[in-house]
């Protein structure tokens, strides 16, 4: 009868040939063809909105760019590249294709506005073989509401035509010991040349675009004579359609044609427009006591059937909402029930259906509600609600504000002595065949079939495991040995893709328990994941209202065969690793997590990630490890860098489900600063009931 | 030629595997189907409830007869929310004094105390709660009041507006309500803040709310109300 919103369209144009949203009035700052804010080939002094995310895919002559780009914050944006150059032996000898990768970092100084344009400084390419590399400043300055006009100035490969001198000095010259490092000593030296363009809004959907390049394209024209470089002039058409796609076609450099697609989405807003799903059931008001004392008496505790009586109606009510009751402890007064929330994708909105459930179950003696989620049998917080409040404010203007003055969320404390257990979930075995994709660089992936099962055998004791077959995918499976210096505990990754299809994933008995207030532990055995098998322990100490939380991991493990079996014959390696680990909320959804310690190949060293999380569950991140390794010894890429991301689906789909799609890119693979990819880590298992998590989407405990 | 024929089997098999793969997912907890098929039902649900919308725009329940309401003998109200082209009949699933929850079969709700409009759930940018006038204020010309809005925006946190509103008498007039000719006053809540200004429409019938036009938020825009069944 109501129809899903038309805004979902948009958000699936890739999958449909339906229109999405309408165009936006303003003139929006768009992205070029290396998908960072500009114009075709060049930056502008520009930032996009907030948190937009993007994926470009671009076409120039015998070059392909896919990029990831994300802005981080108003100011700061970042890109992650790949490039593949093709005909590069036209020339010179060799290799038909050339593969590459770089990030980007850019900063607005300066915002537009009357009569100052804004102005954005920038590094292209700043760690990789320096192939694309470049330094920028850009101003941009809008012309009514149709015209924009761009120059700057540009080193390295954009001071690579018309240079106007050497501000700054000499540019040395990167050596291969210098690859994968940030080129510091390059930024802003050499030649300086000008650039400009301008950009025409035509209509709402069409867009022209056209500049002068200071990019001389030395290295594919002169060198390798990939591509002519007849004129520094590019020009070309954008058609925006909806708020999502974005396609480009351009003359360039007077000899090639450029495409370009982009996808962009907002990671902050929801493509359904708002959170889907049933409306939940009324608060259950009770009669008042003067009308009704009868109904306040608590007598009924000491019916002796009165606990699984309930326990059965709660968890009738609950299922609904994919809710499973973990366990349920009375009194008169007090209820506590323990959840296990399967499907809401946001925990306030778990605990706000408990609430509405419990005030329909127990009885009118019954004044303090209890709930206390628990993933992975851990009781990740205690959430107490005085049942009054839940039936004064049900109707209440700004009642998600006013019920949250008077909820007190705190350490879940032990499971209550005289508790009912859960029904028929202990033990319980499950399983499950479905699609898995597995994404290593933006185009490359494999879509394969992952057979999972578990056995859970009490609260927090959990036997499971994964077996793993590629069904398609173009993700390295060589089969030749890496030939690291090091012990090839990561760049093996062709040989356990080819010789282990399928292979045993994981096969893991775990262990997850709250041992005192405020600390978790996890003790995992097995064969832990797809390169390595052993024993990993880990303890957590979090307050529930804490920014700060501090962890410590220890893990002893041995490289499995790359058969997928169970076998450690080919390799003969075993190690000690384990991190000391600091995690710190910044607020505004910026997460930051410090690791200290040794890592896989032995090499000892930190890793520093900072993430920003939406409230609705969307993640991206980057990080960086630094170990004693030295860069020639880790290979291409000098040291372990690399994004990530992960999108809820429920995002686009708008469906009640905790599913996500991520993935981990990395620029190269090395094998220093390798960390053990385990399971069920603590921090993330329990930061999702924990105030910093619960706050933001608070307003959801009355959806 | 043996081997081109293998090779060709199983191009085809692994592409029936994958087709398999991407629609269904199989286990022992209750399926939840696979992303692409809910992309694939969701895109087929939106464009058939636009083409359906487009082919019998805001007229879908005209067929339905004042008789056809009434049999089920219990109160009714109709909402029509234009942006969505939905239209539907809605009966009380919650009363709380004068506070009343009307829902649709498929789990939409909206709560009206003295027939304002406080809370919708179930559309996505939902009004969560509100600060309303009562109806006795929406029915004093010249009357002004303070109105707050509290919705779930797109981002999912709480966003509030908050309005200044005067009510104006806008007449008497004549409505039909399936079939049912109702003599009403109209009254108009026109509501202003920096960024923009709003208006609901109330048409009572002695002290009670026949129709109305009311915000529910700012990602929806607009409900129409019509109580038909008393």
């Amino acid at each position: 009868m109501l129809y899903m919103p038309r805004r979902l369209l948009a958000a699936l144009a890739v999958l449909s040939v339906a229109s999405g949203a309408p165009a936006h009035a303003e003139m929006i700052p768009s992205l070029n063809v290396n998908g960072s804010t500009g114009l075709i080939d060049l930056p502008s002094g520009e930032a996009q909105d907030d948190a937009t995310f993007s994926f470009t895919t671009a076409l120039l002559g015998p070059t392909t760019r896919a990029t990831i780009s994300f802005q981080f914050s108003e100011r700061l944006s970042g890109s992650f590249r790949f490039l593949t150059w093709r005909d590069w032996d036209n020339v010179i000898p060799g290799d038909s294709k050339l593969l590459d990768r770089g990030f980007d970092l850019r900063y607005q100084l300066l915002k537009e506005s009357n009569y100052i344009p804004s102005l954005t400084i920038g590094l292209i390419d700043f760690a990789s073989e320096g192939r694309f590399s470049s330094e920028y400043i850009a101003a941009t300055k809008g012309f009514g509401d149709r015209v924009k006009v761009t120059a700057g100035l540009g080193w390295g490969r954009l001071g690579t035509d018309g240079a106007i001198g050497q501000p700054f000095g000499d540019r040395p010259a990167l050596t291969s010991s210098d690859f994968g490092k940030p080129n510091v000593d390059q930024w802003f030296r050499g030649d300086a040349a000008p650039f400009a363009g301008v950009e025409v809004k035509l209509t709402d959907t069409w867009t022209f675009k056209g500049e002068y390049s200071s990019d001389a394209y030395v290295e594919e024209s002169d060198i390798r004579g990939q591509i002519d470089r007849d004129s520094p002039f590019n020009f070309g058409f954008e058609y925006q359609k909806g708020a999502n796609a974005r396609f480009g076609v351009y003359s360039m450099y007077g000899s090639e044609v450029g495409l370009v697609f982009h996808l962009i989405l907002d990671p902050k807003n929801r493509a359904t427009g708002g959170v889907m799903g049933a409306a939940p059931v009324a608060v259950n008001s009770r009669p008042t006591r003067t009308l009704d004392p009868d109904a306040y008496d608590g007598g009924w505790v000491t019916q002796a059937d009165a606990g699984p009586l309930l326990r059965k109606n709660l968890a009738k009510r609950l299922a609904v909402d994919g809710i499973v009751i973990e366990d349920l402890a009375y009194t008169a007064s007090t209820v506590q029930i323990r959840i296990r929330n399967n499907r809401i994708d946001a925990g306030a909105q778990a605990i706000g259906r408990t609430a509405r459930a419990l005030s329909h179950v127990m009885p009118a003696s019954v004044e303090v509600f209890e709930i206390v989620p628990v993933v992975k049998g851990i009781g990740a917080s205690k959430v107490t609600i005085r049942r009054t409040d839940l039936e004064q404010l049900e109707f209440a203007a700004d009642n998600a504000t006013l019920l949250r003055q008077r909820v007190s969320i705190t350490d879940a404390g032990p499971v209550p002595s005289n508790a009912l257990g859960g029904d028929g979930l202990y033990p319980r075995f499950s399983w499950s065949l479905r699609p898995a994709f597995r994404m290593t660089e933006p185009l490359k992936g494999d879509l394969g079939l992952r057979l999972s099962a578990s056995y859970d055998i009490q609260p927090g004791l959990v036997l499971a495991g994964s077996i793993y077959g590629r069904v398609i995918g173009n993700i390295d499976r060589s089969g030749n040995p890496s030939g690291s210096v090091l012990q090839p505990v990561r760049t093996d990754g062709g040989r356990y893709a080819k010789f282990g299809d399928p292979a045993l994933q994981s096969l893991t008995l775990a262990w997850y328990a709250r041992p005192a207030a405020d600390v978790y532990s996890r003790v995992t055995v097995g064969y832990l994941e797809r390169m390595h098998a052993g024993v990993s322990g880990e303890v957590l100490w979090k307050p529930v209202d804490s920014q700060l939380a501090l962890g410590a991991e220890v893990n002893y493990t041995k490289q499995r065969d790359t058969d997928g079996g169970l076998g450690f014959n080919e390799y003969d390696y075993d190690i000690v690793t384990g991190h000391v680990s600091a995690y710190y909320d910044f607020g505004n959804g910026y997460v930051g997590q410090l690791d200290v310690g040794r890592y896989l190949a032995g090499d000892t060293g930190a890793t520093v990630s900072i993430d920003r999380v939406f409230v609705n569950g969307w993640r991206v991140g980057a990080f960086a490890t630094v170990t004693d390794v030295s860069a020639a010894e880790f290979g291409n890429g000098a040291f372990d860098k690399g994004v990530r991301f992960s999108v809820p689906l429920n995002w686009a789909l708008g469906n009640q489900s905790k599913n996500t799609f991520g993935a981990t890119l990395r620029p190269s693979t090395g094998d220093g600063g390798a960390r053990l990819e385990v399971d069920g880590r603590l921090y993330d298992t329990i930061r999702d009931y924990h105030t910093d998590a619960l706050d933001p989407e608070w307003g959801r405990v009355w959806r | 030629m043996g081997q081109g024929v293998a090779l060709r089997m199983g191009v085809r098999a692994a592409a029936a595997v994958c087709l398999m793969a991407a629609l269904a997912a199989c286990g022992s907890s209750k399926p939840e189907a696979s992303p692409l098929v809910l992309a694939v039902s969701s895109v087929a649900k939106a464009t058939l409830g636009r083409a359906k919308a487009s082919r019998a725009p805001a007229k879908a329940a005209a067929p339905v007869t004042r008789a056809d309401i009434e049999k089920f003998g219990m109160p009714i109200l109709r909402a029509v929310i234009p942006v969505r082209s939905a239209d539907a009949l809605l009966t009380i699933t919650d009363v709380k004094g004068s506070t009343v929850t009307w829902g649709t079969t498929d789990g939409t709700t909206f709560t009206q105390r003295e027939g304002v409009l406080i809370q919708t759930r179930g559309l996505g940018p939902d009004l969560m709660s509100a600060q309303a006038p009562s109806a006795a204020a929406l029915r004093t010309a010249g009357g002004t009041h303070q109105r707050i809005y509290y919705f779930l925006g797109e981002d999912d946190r709480s966003t509030r507006r908050t309005y200044e509103c005067t009510v104006t008498a806008a007449g008497t007039e004549e409505i039909q309500i399936f079939q049912r000719t109702h003599r009403v006053e109209k009254f108009t809540e026109t509501c202003g803040r920096q960024q923009g200004s709003i208006s609901n429409s109330f048409w009572f019938e002695g002290p009670m709310i026949r129709k109305s036009r009311q915000l529910a938020s700012g990602g929806l825009g607009f409900i129409d109300f019509e109580r038909v069944v008393d």
